[in-house]
């Protein structure tokens, strides 16, 4: 899953390395903030804890051995946000030191991995950590976190103009979705051994989260992962309306440059509306 | 180790291990993206940036054969997508994605070979990237082996109990057992981190690592950036006027 230099076209990469600085910077900030204290050499230490576990072979079939990849682990001990910077750290030192994953492409790395992979990983415990469907959210989460950066990276790589057949996608996906389950059960059954060992370097979530939310919050990850691969190839209604009204657009890359921020500011407007009419709700 | 020639390498002298590292950066990058936004000539394009790379292990004194052979640990990768795009009718786009991969570790290579970890995260720092999160790369990067040892030794010991591949299962006993060899080995790299962090406390440590020498970036450092960085584009404008 580690995508290395030049396998994107340059608007993925270069895109992606523009939306995961600030991300990066955001997550070092409130992974600073949430600690106590000054942890610097726990989230290094876990970090490498995360790197060694992947020595541990857990038999999953004959001759056949699977390991911890540990993004969802990582966010059930440690939070999402340092979580999520332990991996960046882990995605740049694998970059730089074993050759694992490109440079320019850090930034699609870190945003599958890093940051929606841990993210979407943390979202079931988050949701459903502290009610009797714990062990399930465990389980969700890991899976989640394997599904969710597998589908980015072959969403990107398919975007970038890398040409797959529909039987090699099929096994693909086959192979993620095995990989995802072996993920969660093994992150399961690291966590169940995790609260008899050392119960309290799980950072539970506070009970009473809102199941319509998390319904909502959970499609809008699966959509925006598995749903990018079988989006239609076709122009979407924005790209219509452009392609009908932008006569003076001459250049191609403008033209996809202004329906990316046209959408951006469709998507962002209706976000602060809703925003503004739930935070009106409840303050009534 | 396999990542231990990196250090050793990394720890040389040569003109190129005394650049400062910034230099080194800005070069590198400029190298990725000329490759990175290639598209016509990639071939003679390709050649070119293997000598200019060859030159500067020979110059950094590193071994040619090492350095070549360890950047190729991207070319599986890249083989299973070549297959992939031969199967798709597109044999064509196999080789450039290939040449690319491949080149792109190479100059990742040169860098981090002529350049220690915890130097190149100080450069990292000096051009902006978040201390803190460099500072959590360089324990990563220290403790890696320490803990990689204690997971060897784990299983050396399963091994020694009787485990075998062939107790296979979800939830079985082996499945289990590795389970709880995990926890214990997450349990031992947090406690771990508990008495490193006590131990920095009690030397002072006010939360803020103090590098022994501080970057200077010199004249030659400046010369080095500027030619460093031309050259591939120089390369690549050359390749293009000849092939168009």
């Amino acid at each position: 899953m580690h995508i290395p230099d030049g396998f994107l076209s340059t608007p993925v990469w270069a895109t992606l390395d523009a939306a995961a600085a600030p991300a990066v910077v955001y997550l070092t900030r409130r992974a600073q903030r949430s600690l106590e204290e000054n942890k610097v050499p726990l989230l290094g230490v876990l970090g490498a804890f995360v790197f060694a576990a992947q020595m541990i072979n857990f038999p999953v079939g004959p001759g056949t051995t699977g390991h911890l990849v540990g993004g969802a682990l990582l966010a059930f001990t440690l939070g999402p946000a340092p979580a999520s910077m332990v991996m960046v750290a882990i995605l740049a030192v694998q970059a730089l030191v074993f050759q694992d994953g490109g440079i320019l492409a850090l930034g699609a790395n870190i945003t599958n991995m890093a940051v929606m992979g841990v993210l979407a990983g943390y979202l079931p415990f988050h949701i459903w950590g502290a009610t009797r469907w714990r062990g399930f959210s465990v389980f969700a989460g890991g899976a989640l976190s394997v599904l969710v950066s597998a589908c980015l990276a072959l969403a990107e790589l398919l975007i970038s103009g890398v040409r797959m057949p529909g039987s090699v996608l099929s096994v693909s996906l086959a192979l993620f979705t095995v990989s995802a389950i072996l993920e969660g059960a093994i992150t399961l059954a690291v966590l169940r051994a995790l609260e008899k060992v050392q119960p309290k370097t799980i950072h539970y979530p506070r009970p009473g989260r809102s199941p319509v939310l998390a319904g909502v919050a959970l499609t809008a990850v699966l959509l925006a992962t598995v749903g990018v691969l079988f989006a239609a190839s076709g122009p979407d209604g924005i790209e219509k309306v452009l392609n009908l009204h932008a006569g003076s657009l001459q250049v191609n890359l403008l033209r996809q440059a202004s329906t990316g921020i046209l959408g951006l500011a469709m998507i962002y407007g209706a976000c602060l509306v809703i925003g503004r009419v739930a935070s009106r709700r409840r303050s009534l | 180790m396999r990542h231990l020639a990196l250090e050793r390498w990394a720890r040389g002298s040569s003109p190129l291990h005394h650049r400062d590292p910034r230099a080194k950066i800005v070069a590198l990058l400029v190298f990725l993206i000329a490759l990175a936004t290639d598209s016509h000539g990639l071939p003679w394009f390709a050649l070119g940036l293997v000598v200019l790379l060859v030159t500067a292990l020979l110059w950094a004194r590193i071994p040619v054969w090492g350095a070549l052979a360890r950047a190729g640990i991207v070319l599986p990768f890249s083989a299973v997508f070549a297959a992939v795009s031969w199967l798709a009718g597109d044999p064509a786009r196999g080789a450039p994605l290939a040449m690319k991969s491949y080149l792109s570790a190479l100059a990742v290579l040169v860098v981090t070979s002529t350049t220690p970890l915890p130097v190149l995260l100080r450069g990292l720092e000096a051009m902006g990237a978040p201390s803190f999160l460099l500072d959590v790369g360089q324990f990563l990067h220290r403790y890696f082996f320490v803990i990689s040892e204690e997971a060897q030794r784990m299983n050396q010991a399963a091994v020694a109990r009787g485990v075998s591949g062939r107790q296979w299962g979800f939830g079985g006993p082996v499945f289990r057992a590795s389970a709880g060899a995990l926890a214990v080995l997450f349990g031992r790299s947090y406690g771990r981190a508990g008495d490193i962090h006590r131990a920095m406390l009690a030397r002072g440590f006010d939360g803020r690592f103090r590098p022994l020498r501080t970057l200077r970036f010199q004249r030659a450092d400046l010369l080095f950036t500027a030619v460093a960085s031309l050259a591939p584009i120089a390369m690549r404008l050359a390749v293009e006027r000849a092939l168009a």
